[in-house]
Parts: C-alpha cells; structure tokens; sequence
C-alpha cells in the first residue's frame, strides 16, 4: 500500500517540480532573504553586518520614508476614484447602441497596450512649456497662459494623475464594459413596461448589477496604485522636490544610489506588509463574490 | 407590409428608449479623439523632417514628410536591438510561463498524490506576495546564481504565476471525467492525456494566460531597470528613456523612436483586439 502511493506521488512529480523550482526560488525564497537583509548593514560590495532591528529603528525615524509614502498613498487616493468614475463613463460609452462601439473601445484601450517609456516621454513632451501639443492647444482656444506642469507641485501631480488615467483607465473599462453586456435585456424591457425612465433603469438595473465588479475593481486598482513608480520616475523623476517621489523610487535610491540595500530591504517590508494586507482584503472579496 | 411597420415601429421605440442618443454618441467621439490623438500625433512628428518645430498644433499633421528619420533611428540606434530584446524576453518568458504552470495544474486538477491540497495553498499564497516588495532580495538571490544582466536573468525570475496555476486548474477541472477515464483505460499516461487530450481543451485559458504574460513581459519596467547593465540587452521601456534623455529640446527623432517602438504592437492590437478583450475580462473575473 505504501509502496503503491509512493509510486503515485513520483508519477506527480515531472509535472510539479519545474513550477514547484521557479517558484521556491523566485517567489518564496526573496521573502526570507529580504528578512534577513533587513537584519543586516548590507550593501553591494562587503556585506554582513549584524544589526538586529536597527534598520526598522532608522526607518520609523526617516522623514523621507514617510514622505514617500505619503506620496505614495496620495497617488491612491487620487487615482482610485478617479479611475473608477471614468471606467465606467468610458464603458457606458462603449455600451451605446451605436456603429461606433467597436472604435470606442478600440480608443479608449489603446493607450493601455504602450509602454511606460512611450508615455511617459508623450506626456513630457506634451506638457512641455512653449512648444508642447497641450499648452499649444490651451492658447489656440484662447487662454493666455503658459503653465510649467512639471515645475509646480500641484501641475506636477496632475499631470501624473492625468496620464495615468489616459494610459491604463482602458482594462477597468473592459471590466466594466463585460458586466454591462452581461446585465439581461429582459431587465430592462420589463422596466420599460413599467413605465421606468432612463435615469432610474440606470440608478435601479445598471449600477446595482455594476456593484460587484465595481468592488473588485476598486481593490485592484487601490493595490495597483500601491505600487507606482515607472511613470512618475519618468514623467517628473520624483520632482519637484522630491514632491512626486513615490515609496519604490525611494527604495531604488536608497539601495543602489546609496548602497544600502539592508535599509532597501527593511522599507520594502514595509510596504510588502501594505500590499499583503490589500491582496488579503481582495481575495476575501473575491471569495464572496463567487459565493 | 406587416414586417415593415413593425421594424418601422421598432426603429421608432429605439429612438424613444434614448432621446440623448446622438449627444452621447458625440461625447464618445470627442472623448475618443482626445485618448488617440496623442498616439497619432506619435506618428505624425516622426514622420516630419529631422528639426521640425512649431507653436502651430495643426501644423504637426501637415506635410512635409519624411521616412529619413526611420533610416537614421533604424541604421544609428540600438533601437531593433531593444525591440528585439523585448519580443524574445516577453515570448521566451510566455513560452516557459505556459508550460510550467500547465504542467502544474494538470497534476493538481487530475492526478492523485499526497500533500495536495497543501502545495495547492502553498501555491495559491504567491498570490498574495507583491513582486515589486521583494525586489531587492530577489536583485541578491540571482545576483548570487551569476545571471544579472543576462537574458535568463530577466526571463526566470517571471515565470512562476500562481495565477495562471489557478486559471488552468479550474480550466482543466471543467475536462469531462468520462474523456480522462475512457484514455487512462486505452492505457494513456499521463503525459500523452496531458498533451493530447487536456491541453487542447485548454485553448481558450492558455490564449488568455498567453496573452497577459506576454504584454506584462513586454511593459514590465522595474526589473529590466534593476538587472540588466549593458546597453545591448535593455528591453524597450529601459532603453528608450535613455535614448530619449539624449535630446532634450528635439521632437522629431526620439518620438521616430517611440513609433518605431509602438508601431508593432498598435498592428498586433488590431489584429488581436477579440482575444485580448475577452483574455482581460476573463483573467479579470477569475483573478
């Protein structure tokens, strides 16, 4: 019997190991090696240096932690319900009975499939003052200004906010768009017997069978912002002063401008409990949804 | 006559149901423009010759024109090499992620051994763990195994997608008891059930799998930016911010860069837009 089931787990085992191997290494291993770093004064070339916690010590002390985290957080707050507004307004649009759906979803997803580098360089030479598509356009309409987007804090961050959305807003949109197509055709039929207008076919049918995607959207755009860093690093380089500067930009600096990959380690502990805690928020919604 | 009124009536009770059709349809199109404008006018500057410049929006888009810019980024640049290097790391990168986490599920959907359920859970917690928070031990881990600035380093390291575990089993759970059972009593193993009968019964998830890895790949930025060194084995998102800092005032050449960077994919898209719409809602729903 024993030999027996033994036969049958090595049977198991070609097909297991190649993904078991990757993902030890890759996945489960940084985990622990990170714990360990944090541990340490540890940098690129002679490491090991015992520190015990010393590292979460300098950490909860480092104003710049807490600025790049903030920065960080604000780009959540700014992005998330601004993304899922617009998701949606884009899908209603993509959803009009009309010849045009194709190339609406068609517009609307296509910046999503450039990389960062593209937009991000679009974006800064857009914006640039004086000769930029955007401050062209503003003046060509009539508006005696010249903003300098990258040079004020607040333009500064609405740039970010503004190209994120024009860039990734389209997969939310798809999401949006798929429930929609979902919601049956007799709900709204029915209605309109009732004698429903528009606006309350929408406020009683659409945006009800909307909430549950509406969740898991909200959930993984919060953990998608969470984790900013390419196009800011890019658009703005954390600037001006420092004021864009998201949590990851911090880390690169800090472990492979200053050498300190220890410290690097302990605030990538931070934020990986951060993280930890969103994606455990959002597989329990999850789970509820399919229940 | 009957069928005539009645699509008559039809097409009227449509014009009922929405009065602000046309209106809406309007906002659609202007909001359209704005999310595509950018990009054509990508391809507009790189088509205007080498020092072009103006305070006229409209005169980007108007000729003349020149494909020079393309022979000069084309013969004087290390852009087909970025290029090059994004498309074989992203499919080498698919190729491995398909087959890894197929031959995985496989045995958690259809095979009987010990501990399943727990390397099951034990493979459902990479879900949970962010890739960008355990960037600098995994930066130690395959500095020590000798592949930073290497193409293996870049590729191995993304290849282990719990998620794509996940989509397939429940995928390969849907494969009719009788199909498996009728082939293991034909004498099948499970290698050949694997390949010939499950697999391409999988179709659908493995295009959907195939498809995110493959973009996730080709825009991933944070790795590429810590691990690779040479100029020669950037991909494109870490190689074009470089050539672009290059020229600081000049339109013309870096944004011939980032067409020649973006043509591709724009063509894939249109050609694969079905699938990639149908891949996001449903890796979207399922995770």
């Amino acid at each position: 019997m024993n030999k027996k089931a033994w036969i049958k787990d090595m049977k198991a085992v070609p097909f297991l190991l190649p993904f078991f191997i990757a993902y030890l290494i890759f996945t489960i291993l940084p985990i622990f090696k990170g714990l360990q770093m944090s541990l340490y004064d540890w940098n690129l070339v002679k490491k090991m240096d015992f520190v015990g916690l010393e590292n979460y010590v300098d950490m909860i002390k480092d104003p710049f932690f807490w600025q790049t985290l903030w920065n960080t957080t604000l780009f959540v707050i700014l992005t998330t319900p601004t993304m899922v507004l617009l998701a949606l307004g884009l899908a209603l649009l993509a959803n009009l009975n009309t010849k045009l759906k194709t190339f609406f979803r068609g517009s609307f997803f296509l910046p999503s499939i450039l990389s960062v580098a593209v937009i991000s360089f679009l974006a800064i030479f857009m914006l640039q003052p004086y000769s930029g598509l955007v401050n062209t356009v503003i003046q060509a309409i009539g508006i005696e200004a010249e903003p300098f987007w990258m040079a004020d804090k607040t333009l500064a961050w609405v740039s970010i906010v503004g190209v994120t959305l024009w860039w990734s807003v389209g997969f939310n949109m798809i999401l949006f768009l798929t429930s929609l197509q979902e919601i049956p055709d007799t709900y709204y039929e029915a209605s309109e017997i009732d004698g429903a207008t528009r606006w309350e076919q929408f406020r009683y049918i659409t945006l009800p069978q909307l909430i549950p995607i509406g969740r898991v959207i909200i959930l993984l755009q919060i953990l998608a912002s969470y984790k900013v860093f390419a196009q800011i690093l890019l658009i703005t380089g954390g600037g001006p002063g420092g004021a864009t500067r998201p949590l990851i930009q911090y880390i690169y600096e800090v472990g492979f401008t200053q050498n300190n990959l220890g410290y690097a380690a302990t605030m990538s502990y931070a934020l990986f409990f951060i993280l930890l805690i969103l994606s455990i928020i959002q597989l329990k919604n999850q789970r509820l949804e399919e229940n | 006559m009957a069928s005539i009124t009645s699509s008559k009536s039809r097409k009227a009770l449509d014009r009922n149901r929405d009065p602000l059709l046309k209106v809406k349809v309007t906002i659609g199109v202007i909001v359209a423009i704005v999310f595509i404008v950018p990009i054509i006018w990508m391809l507009f500057v790189s088509i205007k010759p080498d020092g072009f410049s103006t305070s006229n929006p409209i005169a980007w888009f108007l000729p003349p024109y020149t494909i020079s810019n393309y022979v000069t980024i084309i013969m004087d640049s290390l852009i087909l090499r970025w290029l090059f290097n994004s498309f074989f790391v992203a499919l080498v990168t698919t190729i491995l992620t398909l087959a890894i986490t197929s031959l995985a599920a496989f045995a958690i959907s259809q095979m009987k051994f010990r501990f399943k359920n727990f390397i099951f859970i034990f493979f459902l917690l990479g879900l949970m763990i962010p890739g960008e928070a355990t960037i600098i031990p995994l930066y130690e881990i395959v500095k020590s195994m000798n592949l930073i600035d290497s193409y293996a380093g870049l590729i191995l390291p993304m290849i282990a997608s719990p998620l794509g575990v996940i989509i397939l089993k429940s995928f390969f759970d849907g494969v009719p008891k009788e199909v498996i059972e009728s082939a293991i009593i034909d004498g099948c193993s499970y290698f050949k059930l694997f390949y010939k009968i499950v697999l391409p019964l999988a179709k659908p998830a493995m295009a959907a799998i195939g498809i995110f890895t493959f973009i996730g790949s080709w825009n991933n930025f944070l790795w590429p930016y810590l691990s690779i060194l040479s100029e020669t084995l950037y991909t494109l998102p870490v190689g074009l911010p470089v050539f672009n800092s290059t020229y600081s005032q000049a339109y013309v050449l870096p944004m011939t860069a980032n067409a020649i960077a973006s043509i591709p994919v724009i063509i894939a898209f249109l050609i694969f837009e079905k699938q990639i719409v149908k891949g996001i809602s449903f890796t979207g729903i399922k995770g």
